[in-house]
């Protein structure tokens, strides 16, 4: 156990941003170092629970007391070790995920919970420095050839449990990089890119070939496919946005979120010296207060808006849990992310009923009317029409699931009543040797969760392969976190 | 200070003594139900029938599911069987020796649901324990951690700051039995029965189908659990629950004599001295006396010496059990097991018959497992006696003039003082309190907890005050001897200190001095 009298000695603290005026000036991550010494004493709060809630609250089933442990030892491979036993990818969850953990953590029923993410990237960091992650290929060649169309987390994690048990793994993307919203959704701010490559160069060299800038179902035929290999996995994601359609949609300058983000990101890959969209000198606004929302924040101000405001259908969360999230579930509560720290407006319990235009077709201002729930309805309040002006619009209103691609309408594959591409209990849809993971089947969702939906699926396919029961399943396609 | 836990039972190491403990127990509070919580395992029905015999009031067949977050993990993993194994067998062999109307029948072991308690009085129980079910609905999160003191939620904690987050709240727990009664009425109605004492034993209304049609339960034959003894003809008026209590034999004890005899004592706070015979029949003498006198004048007692009674003869078992203070009893012949069995805070001397010819300091004067659990209180002995002396004494006095084995086990405070030969593995397990011991060989003592010390002034003035008193309560030709020349003799004591205690010790010495808080000192030095 970690210090049995830890949380009652030492409170939470977590690293320090960068200053705000200094990290709008670059794209660089914004965190500061963090002390190792605090660090340590950060995981001897863990309290080593009887019942470890966290490990719920992880779909990935992190095995969360045990690291905490080693770390406050200062064990660190021991550590890495560990959380690499049930997390291909902790760089990626120590960056970009919300941490279901700590919100369901036990000592967060009356205190500050475990900063549990922090130390899981510092583990990382520290493996990586010390070159403690070595790629693991297979010691047996299984001769099976095994299709992950998509290379986001999902696919990502299904391909590398499935090279390291002997598979030959393809991964497709039609992208002309590798990594899906790794690469061009999530901003070099909250999580710098050479954390994917040098994973990518990991996986290369454990045997598992990347194919960039290949659509599947268009320049390689669903049939084609699956002459070429002994199972599919379909990890595309949950790329279909949700728009608004509402009056004056079809102006300029009104653009989904994922128009926005990938071409920002271009420019820090250098493919672009400058993104076509680009919000300098604009007055932005942002529609949908969730993380997409906030990522085009952040990336507005680094551009260097004149203003960004950003919308919320939604009454503003409260600042703490209310009695309909109690713990251990995911609360929805105010949260202030780092982009929200760099400025902005939010604003809640408003929608937009019309965009206004210039005569030359480019968007001006919005119609904005507040709006109060009422039997389960959003109703506009009578008299609180107003306009906003803006230059530029960003529609980040979640996905509502997978494109229905020529692939997945060749596949013939089935789509449950949400339109997500419907699987059995062992991730396998109604085509035989075809998979699902990540988004594609549950719906859009978080990167945890798609890492367990890819080390899962890979558990269903070699079992199909091979008939053994090597790889592990964190989570069933049904799981879904508690609310 | 370390506590041993779990605790053993160095009084109980057989059916005898337990039925010595559940009349001890009787005559302490005659009005309390005494329980016997036995583990469900293979054989159990045996045990209890044996406890039923032995006049307990209620037995408790505790599932193996069940413990405190404080259990070793091994017994959590290892101990016992499930309850309703061991329900069905006590049901069935207290049926069959004709005991089961006469003890009540409690079952255990996470018991969670209304369904749990149908299922546990159709099998033959007809009361029911919870524990974690309503901790849990008070707040426990079953953190495992009841003996660090870091009980996060405030429930299994002595420490103010996370008792302040105790969030329980007992509509809570109302709340919950509220439901847990209401299944069980739903489940009643269902079967057509009108009470839950109807429902207690009546194994034939259980249907095991669903379960049994199970692929993991095909094959099994649950008709050995379900059985009743004797057959539904033949038995039918054969009762399967409790109809009359256990006759404990309370009246025929020689301490309604001394009650009736006290009465100004225990009426008035006045003195009463009475000199009675005694025989190895009358077990427990003073221990319902003793009850008599909490209940009128509570904890504290009466003064020293109020009640003074000199019993002449062989004492039965139990001499002066649980003894409050205010009573004195003072026995001249000899005593047999357990002599002020939780002593608490009464006086206890036992001396030889003047007419005796043998020497006393070379024979035996008193049992086994004497003072066991002993609280305050002092015992003078002019004699030696058996095994298991002074084991867990937490308070008391005692003098003595020999011991047998496994003297001052598991003893966490108070003083022994022993004036001759010292029983091999003396102080095992000794986490607190003092021992004293004349020409002392340290290849008698269990080394692990404690230290052999010399004495200082304190321990030489209370050695002297010790023996002079055991002298004058006595007549004992050792402490003659000894107080002859006590200069010399002083020199002859050897000091068992346990470690524990004597870093406890001079945190509070030194919080003294220093004028801090004594109470944070101890706590501090205890924690490490």
């Amino acid at each position: 156990m970690a210090d049995p009298k830890g949380f009652l000695r030492t409170t939470r603290e977590t690293p320090k941003r960068r200053p705000v005026d200094l990290r709008l000036r670059d794209w660089n991550e914004v965190y500061e170092d963090f002390e190792p010494k605090t660090l340590m004493g950060q995981a001897g709060r863990c309290m080593d629970c009887g019942i470890p809630f966290c490990h719920q609250g992880c779909p990935l089933g992190n095995l969360i007391p045990e690291w905490n442990t080693l770390v406050w030892r200062d064990d660190w491979a021991a550590a890495i070790e560990r959380l690499h036993a049930t997390n291909n990818f902790p760089e990626f969850t120590g960056t970009l995920c919300p941490a279901p953990c700590e919100t369901s953590c036990v000592l967060g029923i009356n205190d500050d919970p475990v900063t549990i993410k922090q130390v899981e990237i510092e583990i990382i960091d520290r493996a990586w420095a010390e070159g403690w992650v070595k790629p693991r290929p297979a010691a047996v060649k299984t001769g099976r050839r095994v299709a992950v169309v998509g290379s986001g987390p999902a696919g990502l994690a299904a391909a590398q449990q499935l090279t390291r048990v002997g598979h030959d793994v393809v991964v497709f993307e039609r992208a002309d990089r590798i990594g899906g919203l790794l690469r061009y959704g999530i901003p070099e701010f909250k999580m710098a890119k050479h954390r994917l490559d040098r994973r990518l160069e990991q996986m290369r060299a454990e045997g598992t070939e990347f194919r960039a800038g290949v659509e599947v179902g268009v320049d390689i035929t669903a049939e084609d496919l699956r002459a070429g290999f002994d199972a599919v996995v379909l990890a595309g994601g949950a790329t279909a946005w949700r728009d608004l359609p509402a009056p004056g949609r079809e102006l300029t300058g009104i653009h989904q979120a994922m128009e926005y983000l990938p071409p920002a990101n271009r420019v820090q890959e250098g493919d672009l010296d400058h993104s076509p969209i680009d919000a300098a000198g604009k007055h932005v606004v942002i529609i949908g207060g969730g993380d997409t929302g906030a990522d085009c924040l952040g990336t507005a101000h680094r551009q260097g808006a004149a203003s960004v405001t950003q919308l919320e259908i939604m009454p503003t969360p409260p600042p703490r849990r209310g009695e309909a999230h109690p713990w251990p579930t995911y609360p929805m509560i105010y949260r202030v992310s780092s982009a929200h720290e760099e400025g902005g407006e939010r604003l809640y319990s408003v929608n937009t009923s019309e965009f206004l235009g210039t005569e030359d077709g480019a968007v001006r201002a919005l119609r904005l009317v507040d709006v109060e729930m009422q039997d389960g309805r959003f109703v506009p309040v009578p008299d609180s029409d107003r306009e906003l002006p803006c230059d530029l619009v960003f529609l980040a209103m979640g996905f509502v699931g997978p494109e229905k691609s020529k692939l997945l309408e060749a596949l013939g594959v089935e789509y449950d009543v949400r339109g997500n591409v419907a699987r059995d209990s062992s991730f396998m849809t109604n085509v035989s040797g075809v998979f699902s993971a990540g988004d594609i089947g549950r719906g859009q969702s978080l990167i945890v969760w798609a890492i367990a939906e890819g080390r899962a699926t890979a558990a269903g396919v070699d079992r199909m392969l091979t008939g053994r029961e090597v790889l592990p399943a964190p989570i069933r396609p049904t799981d879904r976190p508690l609310t | 200070m370390g506590l041993i836990s779990p605790p053993p039972h160095h009084d109980i190491y057989s059916i005898e003594d337990i039925k010595q403990l559940i009349h001890d127990l009787k005559n302490a509070n005659p009005k309390a139900r005494v329980h016997v919580k036995l583990v469900s395992e293979v054989g159990v029905g045996t045990v209890a029938a044996g406890v039923a015999k032995a006049y307990s009031d209620v037995v408790l067949i505790s599932g193996h599911d069940g413990g405190t977050g404080a259990s070793p993990l091994s017994s959590i993993k290892h101990a016992g069987t499930p309850w309703e194994l061991g329900l069905a067998e006590t049901q069935q062999t207290l049926i069959a020796n004709k005991l089961r109307d006469r003890i009540v029948v409690q079952a255990d072991g996470q018991l969670k649901t209304g369904r749990d308690v149908v299922i546990a009085a159709l099998l033959g129980a007809e009361e029911f324990g919870f524990a974690t079910a309503p901790l849990v609905v008070s707040g426990c999160i079953m953190m495992r951690v009841c003996h660090l003191d870091t009980c996060p939620v405030g429930v299994a904690t002595q420490n103010p700051a996370l008792r302040a987050k105790f969030a329980g709240k007992p509509e809570f727990v109302v709340n919950f039995f509220e439901f847990v009664a209401q299944e069980v009425r739903e489940y009643l109605a269902a079967i057509g029965f009108r009470t839950l004492e109807e429902a207690v034993g009546r194994t034939e209304m259980l249907d095991t189908r669903h379960a049994v049609r199970h692929w993991k339960a095909a094959g099994l034959d649950l008709s050995p659990i379900l059985h009743v003894p004797g057959g539904d003809e033949a038995d039918r008026d054969t009762p399967r629950h409790c109809v009359r209590e256990q006759d404990h034999g309370l009246d025929k004890a020689l301490d309604n004599t001394l009650i009736q005899l006290s009465e100004g004592a225990l009426n008035a706070g006045e003195r009463v001295r009475l000199d009675l015979p005694v025989r190895n029949v009358n077990r427990t003498v003073g221990t319902m006396l003793g009850y008599e006198l909490t209940r009128r004048w509570g904890g504290a007692g009466l003064t020293d010496d109020t009640i003074a009674i000199t019993l002449t003869g062989t004492a039965g078992q139990s001499f002066g059990a649980f003894v409050p203070k205010g009573i004195t009893l003072r026995l001249i012949g000899d005593a047999n097991d357990y002599v002020g069995k939780g002593l608490s805070g009464g006086r206890i001397v036992v001396r030889p018959h003047p007419g005796a010819q043998f020497t006393a300091e070379q024979n035996i004067i008193a049992g086994n497992v004497i003072l066991y659990g002993a609280t305050s209180g002092e015992t003078f002995l002019r004699g030696i006696v058996g095994e298991r002396f002074c084991v867990r004494n937490s308070g008391a006095l005692a003098v003595v003039e020999g011991v047998g084995d496994h003297g001052c086990e598991y003893m966490t405070g108070g003083r022994v003082v022993v004036l001759g030969p010292t029983g091999r593995n003396f102080a095992a397990g000794m986490s607190g309190g003092v021992a004293y011991l004349l020409d002392l060989d340290p290849r008698r003592i269990n080394p692990e907890m404690v230290d052999l010390d010399p004495l200082d002034d304190d321990d030489r003035e209370f050695l002297a005050d010790a023996v002079t008193r055991h002298h004058t309560e006595t007549g004992s030709a050792v402490a003659h001897a000894l107080l002859a020349d006590w200069d010399a003799s002083v020199g002859r004591f050897g000091k068992v200190m346990p470690k524990d205690f004597k870093r406890v010790l001079a945190a509070r010495a030194a919080a003294q001095r220093d004028g801090r808080d004594v109470n944070e000192a101890i706590m501090e030095a205890a924690h490490g």
